[in-house]
């Protein structure tokens, strides 16, 4: 029987959820090793899509990132999250961090107080239910995205413009790119409808 | 329940990290109290963990691995999982700000109705402070120039385009004219973002317009 996609991504999440007790449970380094070696080249990647070239940096974010995954392994819920999910959210925290401590995004705003105070409190088996469907239809639509759309998408989340950045960069006017990601967001029917 | 809500792109925005500090806070000091636009988040976190999970791996240099083991074993404080307080009215983003309540800010008049209490200046020079304007108040028609981000945290205001009650988020720019009034049951209290260049052309902070403190209030 071929495997489909979706179901060997289930079965990767299952495995990274495992690694993840290991580590949080019995301070595991083997497990760590495996999730070492699974984040630590996305982590590189995604810093990498923002600033190509910083070799360096790509290194600091990677190893801040798995550091955390390490020091704070007992706040992941795997109810709530796949893990992916949840170091995705360390890295993007790391960003803005290291933009913050360079001065390009100001401030004495705490960023991560912005992301925590809204995180889940934990949703019922009904709200699960659907979660995971809408996981699955993310997973297999972004596939399905015409170019134009998923590039821009790509844009905003990996390489960190904001919607009027990526309009300057693709020589588009800002509606245009607004109206893909809206368009976007239609084709994986991700909104609830207003 | 708030009836104004971010758009898509600015919630998409906010959840790949893009949006200044100033407009964040106001996006995430609206979705804490607002149960729609927190599943549309998450949704949007499963795009973000989907591209990331895409992305190419990128090959790593022999040393990360060592680098990073040599710290597991150093003493760091755990944190606690955090309780989340229920106590407090004020939005959890900005109780980095606001410890117990309103009142403790150091509110300065503008004037006869309104008080303004600054909390931070962007790099970029964006302004975010509260506003609170007396039960009543009320503003001369006007316009903006650039953008202003507002929260409505207590009372309630309308203007030509609608009312506006707790949570709802709006913002104004060159195109809107409007006339905000206050309404007469209580005061209102507002989180306000002012872009650079400040002017004093914004929705709240046109009330430091000089003509208004000779008492131009009503009409
Ligand atoms: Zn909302």
């Amino acid at each position: 029987m071929v495997k489909t996609n979706s179901s060997l991504n289930k079965e990767r999440n299952i495995r990274l959820k495992g690694l993840m007790a290991s580590v949080s449970e019995q301070r595991d380094k083997q497990a760590f090793g495996e999730l070492f070696n699974h984040f630590a080249p996305l982590l590189r990647s995604y810093s990498l899509a923002r600033e190509p070239g910083s070799t360096l940096l790509a290194d600091e974010l990677a190893q801040e990132v798995l550091i955390k995954v390490w020091n704070k392994a007992h706040t992941y819920k795997p109810e709530l999250a796949a893990v992916s999910t949840w170091v995705f959210t360390l890295a993007r925290n790391s960003r803005i961090d290291h933009l913050r401590r360079s001065g390009r995004f100001s401030t004495d705003i705490d960023p991560t107080a912005l992301f925590e105070s809204i995180e889940d409190d934990g949703p019922d088996p009904f709200q699960m239910a659907q979660r995971q469907r809408v996981e699955e239809r993310v997973h297999n639509g972004l596939k399905q995205l015409p170019i134009e759309q998923s590039q821009i998408l790509a844009k905003v989340y990996l390489e960190g413009k904001s919607h009027q950045e990526a309009a300057n960069e693709l020589e588009l006017p800002l509606g245009t790119v607004k109206s893909r990601v809206r368009l976007a967001l239609q084709k994986l029917e991700l909104f609830l409808k207003r | 329940m708030a009836n104004y809500h971010p758009t898509p792109e600015m919630l998409t925005d906010f959840s790949a990290g893009n949006l200044q500090l100033g407009h964040a806070l106001c996006v995430s000091a609206h979705v804490e109290h607002c149960d729609e636009c927190k599943t549309n988040l998450q949704r949007l976190n499963s795009i973000a963990t989907n591209l990331f999970d895409g992305l190419e791996p990128a090959s790593l240099p022999d040393t990360l691995k060592n680098a990073v083991f040599s710290k597991l074993d150093d003493e760091h404080i755990e944190e606690p999982v955090r309780e989340k307080t229920v106590s407090s009215h004020i939005p959890r983003a900005l109780q980095q700000f606001i410890s117990e309540s309103y009142e403790t800010l150091s509110w300065k008049k503008v004037s006869s109705m309104i008080q303004q209490a600054h909390l931070s200046t962007d790099v970029s020079g964006s302004k975010i402070s509260l506003m609170r304007i007396q039960a009543g108040g009320k503003v001369p028609m006007h316009t903006h120039s650039g953008e202003e981000y507002t929260l409505l945290l207590e009372g309630s205001f309308s203007d030509e385009s609608g009312l506006y009650n707790v949570g709802d988020f709006l913002v104004r720019d060159e195109r809107h004219k409007h006339r905000p009034v206050v309404t007469k049951d209580r005061e209102c209290i507002c989180l306000t973002v002012t872009d650079a260049p400040v002017t004093l052309t914004g929705f709240f902070t046109r009330w430091f317009n000089p003509l208004l403190r000779r008492g131009h209030f009503s009409h």
